[in-house]
């Protein structure tokens, strides 16, 4: 499903380098859950990008699904992220001024799907995270668990088959965040990645897997045995 | 054929709104440039039209006779010799001149008319609905153009005017008609009357006349004919229509400088829109670009979405800023902007501007300020949706 093979990654800011990932091959496998844990910094976020096309790798390759993302072009990478991933970030990401159902349906609008479909996937979505209430309210206006969901939602609404979330509960509180983990509970036959140094992942009986990260490099890769999906 | 992305167009419309004071500003800043741009050009374009077309209906070649600088009466048996010029078709003399009406000290333009000159006779019953010239010559009345007319009627001069002549004596002389208003830029100041009626009231003797007009079909001969006037009257000053198309010209090109310093200012505050949308997008722009990126939207849906954004304040400024200039020129008669046409004399014209719609100028503007705008928006998109968006989302 996602295989980075010597995968590197050099950002450069005027004559310094900066060395984000270091040499780094793992394989995840379909329907996976899996942690890539690690310290801010450690480049964590920046193998999320690379798994969706966000970002380049320096040197490597990243196939992803029988894509090679590293090779991709701009279109098709977007085109790539459109039918493939949900991205889940750290600040939510949302956009404040317009309501639940525009930021939900954002990343489908390039599609031009029929607006009954539209209507239908997001009242889907909408039912299964409890937003209805909110669905013509400006996203400003939400509550920070509600807008949580409203990017989950969003995440969701082009059915991908790889979720990636990056840092999902350094904003929210501890019952915020434990109800993210119910949400990712009800992710059936997903492949997710999870970027997070909070510690309340760490011993979820969810997760198939953690890597952990460690200076651009793979320090542990350790497969976890409870799997209760 | 790929039906039109109608959630695309909401959103841009959404996006327009969520920088609504934004947005408001720049549409009225532009509406107002396309109201001035444009009133500018239509009052330009009509006034040309509306001069050209009374220009068209110039003789051919104008004769005055000039003595130490001055003008005098020309000797109405000159034709003659004018008509043996081979070229000539016509040589008619004509009686014109200024009646200073002290009361209101106002000059009116007063022309005297030959009923057998058929140049002026035409051009007179397509101006003045039911102009009987017999009686025109038979009871001493004229015709006068709007302001004439409402300038005798604030002295109480409602049916006749009463004229003085040189000598002291009063002439009475009837109005017979006004002239029609769409019309009124040039027959605004004018009494049209017999030459009769004319020569009594400014005591000119039957051998003269003002000066002498001269008809050649073939306009390419023009000059020559001109050339040969002046060698056989050299006490003469010989104009020719385009002289005075010319002279004409220079008149309007001194007020169109005027419009287009206006033309400069408003095309220099447009420029400075442009550039503060070249210099770049706000952080929270840039944001947005990076998270439709990393949801999926590729550089070119983040482009159009831009270029509707941009088509849809362009194209709502050009048309309400274009219906405004014409119902500002046409139906307001462009105060302020007519002032500088008009002049501030007494005999204020009643500016009825021809309604001329002028396709290049329309297209000229569109071209001017639609894709420069919307050029303006895209090219910063693009600069934006092409740098990493790493960065922008984080």
């Amino acid at each position: 499903m996602i295989n980075f093979k010597d995968v590197s990654k050099v950002y450069r800011s005027g004559n310094r380098e900066i060395k984000a990932l270091e040499t780094i091959n793992f394989q995840i496998k379909k329907g996976e859950i899996v942690l890539l844990k690690g310290v801010s910094g450690s480049g964590k976020s920046t193998i999320l990008s690379l798994i969706a096309g966000v970002t380049k790798p320096t040197s490597g390759d990243i196939v992803v699904n029988g894509k090679r993302v590293s090779k991709l072009q701009d279109r098709f990478s977007s085109k790539f992220r459109q039918e493939t991933i949900g991205f889940i970030f750290q600040k939510f990401n949302l956009i404040p001024n317009i309501s639940t159902f525009d930021n939900i349906v954002v990343p489908i609008i390039p599609l031009n799907l029929d607006s009954r479909e539209i209507e239908k996937r997001v009242k889907k979505l909408l039912k299964e995270f409890n937003l209805e209430h909110r669905r013509d309210i400006l996203v400003k206006n939400l509550s920070g668990g509600e807008q949580q969901r409203v990017a989950i939602c969003r995440a969701l609404i082009n059915t991908p088959e790889i979720i990636i979330a990056d840092e999902p509960t350094a904003n929210l509180d501890r019952k915020l965040s434990l109800g993210f983990i119910e949400i990712l509970k009800s992710l059936k036959d997903k492949t997710v990645i999870i970027a997070t140094h909070d510690p309340i992942f760490f011993n979820l009986d969810i997760i198939n897997r953690v890597i952990e990260i460690e200076n651009g490099k793979v320090k542990k890769d350790k497969k976890t045995p409870n799997r209760n999906k | 054929m790929r039906k039109i992305n109608l959630y695309l167009i909401e959103f841009a419309i959404n996006s327009l709104f969520r920088q609504k004071w934004k947005n408001i500003f720049i549409v009225i800043v532009f509406t107002l440039l396309i109201v001035i741009l444009s009133s500018i050009f239509q009052i330009a374009s009509s006034i040309r039209y509306e001069l050209n077309l009374s220009l068209n209906s110039l003789p051919d070649i104008f004769i005055q006779k000039i003595k130490a600088g001055k003008l005098y009466d020309i000797e109405v048996d000159r034709v003659d010799k004018i008509l043996e010029i081979e070229g000539v078709e016509s040589a008619k003399p004509r009686v014109w001149g200024y009646y200073y009406f002290e009361n209101a000290g106002v000059n009116f333009s007063v022309i005297g008319i030959d009923q057998y000159q058929n140049q002026y006779k035409d051009t007179l019953k397509s101006l003045v609905s039911k102009l009987d010239f017999e009686e025109l010559e038979k009871n001493s009345s004229m015709v006068v153009g709007i302001g004439v007319k409402k300038i005798l009627e604030e002295s109480y001069y409602n049916r006749y005017f009463n004229f003085i002549r040189p000598d002291g004596t009063i002439k009475r002389v009837y109005i017979a008609g006004v002239f029609d208003s769409n019309i009124s830029l040039e027959a605004n100041d004018m009494m049209v009357m017999s030459q009769e009626t004319f020569r009594d009231i400014f005591q000119i003797d039957g051998s003269l006349a003002t000066d002498i007009v001269v008809g050649v079909p073939n306009k390419s001969e023009i000059p020559t004919v001109a050339t040969k006037i002046k060698l056989l009257y050299p006490d003469t000053r010989v104009l020719t229509k385009e002289d005075l198309k010319i002279s004409y010209q220079n008149i309007f090109d001194y007020k169109q400088g005027i419009f287009l310093t206006l033309f400069v200012i408003s095309i220099f505050t447009f420029f400075i829109i442009v550039y503060d949308k070249l210099s770049g997008l706000n952080s929270q722009e840039k944001r947005e670009i990076g998270i439709l990126r990393a949801v999926g939207w590729s550089m070119e849906d983040i482009l159009k979405e831009r270029f509707y954004e941009a088509l849809i304040i362009s194209i709502i400024s050009f048309l309400v800023g274009y219906i405004i200039s014409l119902y500002y020129v046409y139906i307001l008669k462009a105060p302020l902007l007519r002032d500088i046409f008009e002049g501030y004399s007494k005999l204020r014209t009643d500016f009825n501007l021809m309604f001329h719609f002028d396709t290049q100028i329309a297209i000229m503007l569109f071209l001017l300020t639609v894709p420069i705008y919307i050029g303006a928006n895209i090219i910063p998109a693009w600069i934006a949706s092409s740098i990493d968006i790493d960065e922008v989302i984080k």
